[in-house]
């Protein structure tokens, strides 16, 4: 027993050893700001309710801080997408692509909407992306 | 002999008394007494809220608790005696050890709560992984019951392994993010110990609905009775209990806190200014004691499969493979439960370029812990069973725990970040700001053990045998079968309902997810990953991987002693005990009212 407790102490102080260096090991160094962010499938709408609709792209990955944000600029109006929707999502630095999903809140039933998507770094620089102005319609 | 040596001598006598009268008082031994001695049960629960074996298997933990106890004990006594050596002072060869062993001894010490029957492990067992240990309390409750029978909290009970790992909580600009802390809101910042398991620790013996002792100079008193206090003394020195407690304190102490009696005193242990610092060092070292016990290889072990994995010394099977490659892949789960692999795109395509089932990347940590310390809302649904709802009334001692009823909404990281409900002071003013951006997030656990089961029960999954846990901050999802369909299917099979009140033809959790409980801040990472039946099993399967106690045993996970369950379908494990949520009254001002208000109103 009292082995087996030695062999537990050595086995914490190995452990101790390991955890010096843990934390810098746990945090994946950001994909590299790519010089270009482009659309690759959509945008289009993923699903529409009576009051909140999903838009979904997929993009290649811009890179910078994993902290991202999907955003979309829509309105009831072509010519004036004044309102915004941003939704969080994380990058995933291993990945070559990016699926950006946004939820669009406070919409109004039965409504045709136009909009064009963008992607945001957390310290809300855009990712520069260009997107066509699309339509949906709500429920 | 000093006068302040007799006074302790006096006082050590007249407790031992006091301790011995009680002792030899007859007493009955039912069920009800032996949680509970003097004070009426509480119960402001609609029937069918608390479970019908709870005296029972709070009986039971108990039990196992107090033999994990007997075995720290025995690993003390075993202890070589600690020497001194050089400066700084290292207690040379057992040092590492003592200190595990008195975190150890302390976790399991029943005696630290008022009324004598919760230690920290009586909602953390090691069969677990340091979760829940009650399978009925994981299915109905989601809170574990306090000292004072039946407060309960508001949350599930995190695990502990790894969560000595986290950083101290900070917000990065660049990320626009909080990174690090301890519990689901990330409260318990490290701020002043610099180390947030330590603060964490200090958190459950003064929470009112927990072990609710009504002042920390209560453990002190406690821990200066308690039979290890020797081995405390040797570590942290041999003057640290020279504190004179006032003749009330085991009284004081014996009632939890809340009480109206105590009005809004926060230290009705009335001790001079030195000996409350006195005291204050002795609960820093209760935390850190904790810590070290938390962060040893017998808790912390990194010892599962996928640990060996790593090592090249096993192999993973076809489908756990093929689940690991979904989980860095079209699951994007290590986007947020960081495996610590290589930079290089790794998964097979299109998410990357590897081929498929070839991992072609080196590894960038050798001990990954599936988290990125961060927080996030991933729009659970309000699960009405949660305990807390309910505590409305006013208890024998004139507490009530949530007046709000179910005006409340966890707010989580944004309701701390505003010192709010529920919630700690914050320590940074500067962080106030950030609150709306936070609302609903909480922190991202670690995978790892998120499948650990006792020995005896095959997995968390039906039919099993299985061992009923719950999952995420408010327990709503009961199986990893279920938890991953969440993560693919919230936005597939949305309806704006809430719990219990899914559309006739649908099933809850199977084809219809409840609105969430706070929809700001919303997650979209997940939703919508497109995985299939299949592929939903087979990351299963890959966390299972992630259960420590596979290159050698993982101590303590032997002792429990109750039963698991057969029957039913992960896919709906848990779905007979779901109840329909009442009509919810709008978010409290107290909770939603307060400034920096959230982005958007919360209903």
């Amino acid at each position: 027993m009292t082995r087996l407790l030695r062999i537990l102490a050595m086995t914490a102080a190995a452990g101790s050893l390991l955890f010096a260096n843990g934390i810098t090991g746990q945090t994946t160094a950001p994909a590299i700001k790519v010089a270009r962010v482009q659309i690759m499938q959509g945008p289009e709408l993923e699903s529409a309710n009576g009051d909140t609709a999903i838009i979904t792209w997929r993009s290649n990955n811009p890179g910078g801080s994993d902290e991202h944000f999907g955003v979309v600029h829509y309105g009831s109006n072509p010519g004036e997408l004044s309102r915004t929707a941003k939704s969080h999502i994380r990058l995933n630095p291993n990945h070559s692509y990016t699926v950006f999903r946004v939820l669009v809140d406070g919409l109004k039933p039965q409504t045709t909407y136009y909009y064009t998507v963008d992607s945001m770094q957390a310290n809300g620089s855009s990712d520069g992306v260009k997107s066509t102005v699309n339509h949906f319609t709500t429920r | 002999m000093n006068h302040r040596m007799l006074t302790i001598m006096i006082s050590v006598v007249a407790l031992c008394v006091v301790v011995l009268c009680m002792s030899l008082a007859p007493r009955k031994v039912s069920a009800q007494n032996v949680v509970q001695d003097n004070a009426p049960v509480y119960n402001p629960y609609p029937p069918g809220i608390l479970p019908s074996d709870l005296n029972s298997e709070l009986e039971r933990v108990l039990r196992e608790v107090d033999f994990i106890e007997g075995r720290a004990l025995a690993r003390w006594h075993s202890l070589p005696p600690l020497t001194v050596t050089n400066q700084p002072p290292i207690f040379k060869d057992s040092g590492t050890e003592a200190v595990e062993t008195l975190g150890e001894l302390m976790n399991y010490d029943k005696n630290i709560s008022p009324n004598k029957n919760q230690a920290c492990a009586s909602c953390h067992m090691p069969y677990v992984a340091f979760s829940g240990p009650i399978p009925s309390v994981n299915l109905t409750m989601i809170a574990y019951p306090g000292t004072s029978h039946f407060r309960a909290g508001k949350r599930s009970a995190q695990r502990y392994p790894y969560a000595p790992f986290f950083p101290v909580l900070q917000f990065n600009e660049e990320q626009a993010s909080f990174f690090g802390g301890n519990f689901w809101d990330s409260r318990a910042t490290g701020y002043l110990l610099r180390n947030p398991d330590a603060h964490q620790a200090q958190g459950p013996p003064v929470d009112t609905q927990e072990m609710g002792n009504p002042d920390t100079a209560c453990i002190t008193f406690k821990l200066s009775q308690a039979s290890y206090r020797p081995l405390f003394e040797d570590l942290y020195g041999k003057g640290s209990f020279d504190i004179n407690f006032p003749a009330d304190t085991e009284k004081i102490c014996a009632t939890p806190g809340g009480a109206s009696v105590f009005g809004t005193d926060t230290t009705p242990v009335k001790l001079s200014p030195e000996d409350r610092i006195r005291s204050n060092n002795v609960y820093d070292h209760w935390g850190q004691a904790l810590d070290a016990y938390e962060q040893s290889v017998q808790v912390s072990s990194f010892s599962s499969k996928f640990d060996a994995f790593l090592a090249g010394k096993a192999q993973l099977s076809p489908d756990e493979m093929a689940g690991y490659n979904l989980f860095r892949g079209k699951g994007n789960c290590n986007s947020c439960h960081l495996d610590g692999r290589s930079t290089a795109p790794t998964p097979p395509p299109p998410e990357g370029t590897a081929p498929n089932s070839q991992d072609t990347g080196a590894a960038a940590s050798t001990a990954p812990l599936f988290t990125c310390f961060g927080s996030s809302n991933l729009g659970l649904p309000l699960n009405p069973r949660d305990a807390f709802f309910y505590q409305t009334k006013p208890d024998s001692f004139g507490f009530t725990a949530n007046p709000l009823g179910f005006g409340y909404r966890d707010l989580g990281l944004g309701t701390f970040l505003r010192s709010g409900f529920g919630s700690w002071a914050s320590p940074n003013s500067t962080w106030t700001q950030f609150a709306p951006a936070n609302d609903g997030k909480m922190q991202t656990s670690s995978a790892r053990n998120v499948a650990m089961v006792p020995e005896k029960c095959a997995s968390t999954e039906a039919p099993g045998p299985y061992f009923q846990k719950e999952f995420f901050h408010n327990g709503y999802i009961k199986s990893l079968k279920q938890l991953v369909h969440f993560y693919n299917t919230r936005d597939v099979f949305p309806f704006d309902v809430t719990s219990g009140n899914c559309p006739a033809g649908k099933t809850e959790k199977v084809d219809c997810w409840p609105r969430p409980e706070v929809r700001n801040n919303l997650d979209m990472t997940i939703g919508k990953l497109d995985l299939t039946d299949h592929e939903e099993d087979q990351i299963v399967a890959f966390m299972q991987t992630l259960t420590d106690g596979f290159t050698r045993p993982y101590a303590n996970r032997d002792t429990f002693t109750g039963v698991c369950k057969t029957g039913g379908s992960a896919k709906t494990q848990g779905n007979e005990s779901l109840i329909k949520t009442p009509h919810l009254p709008p978010c409290a001002s107290a909770v939603c009212g307060v400034p920096p208000l959230p982005t958007t109103p919360i209903p």
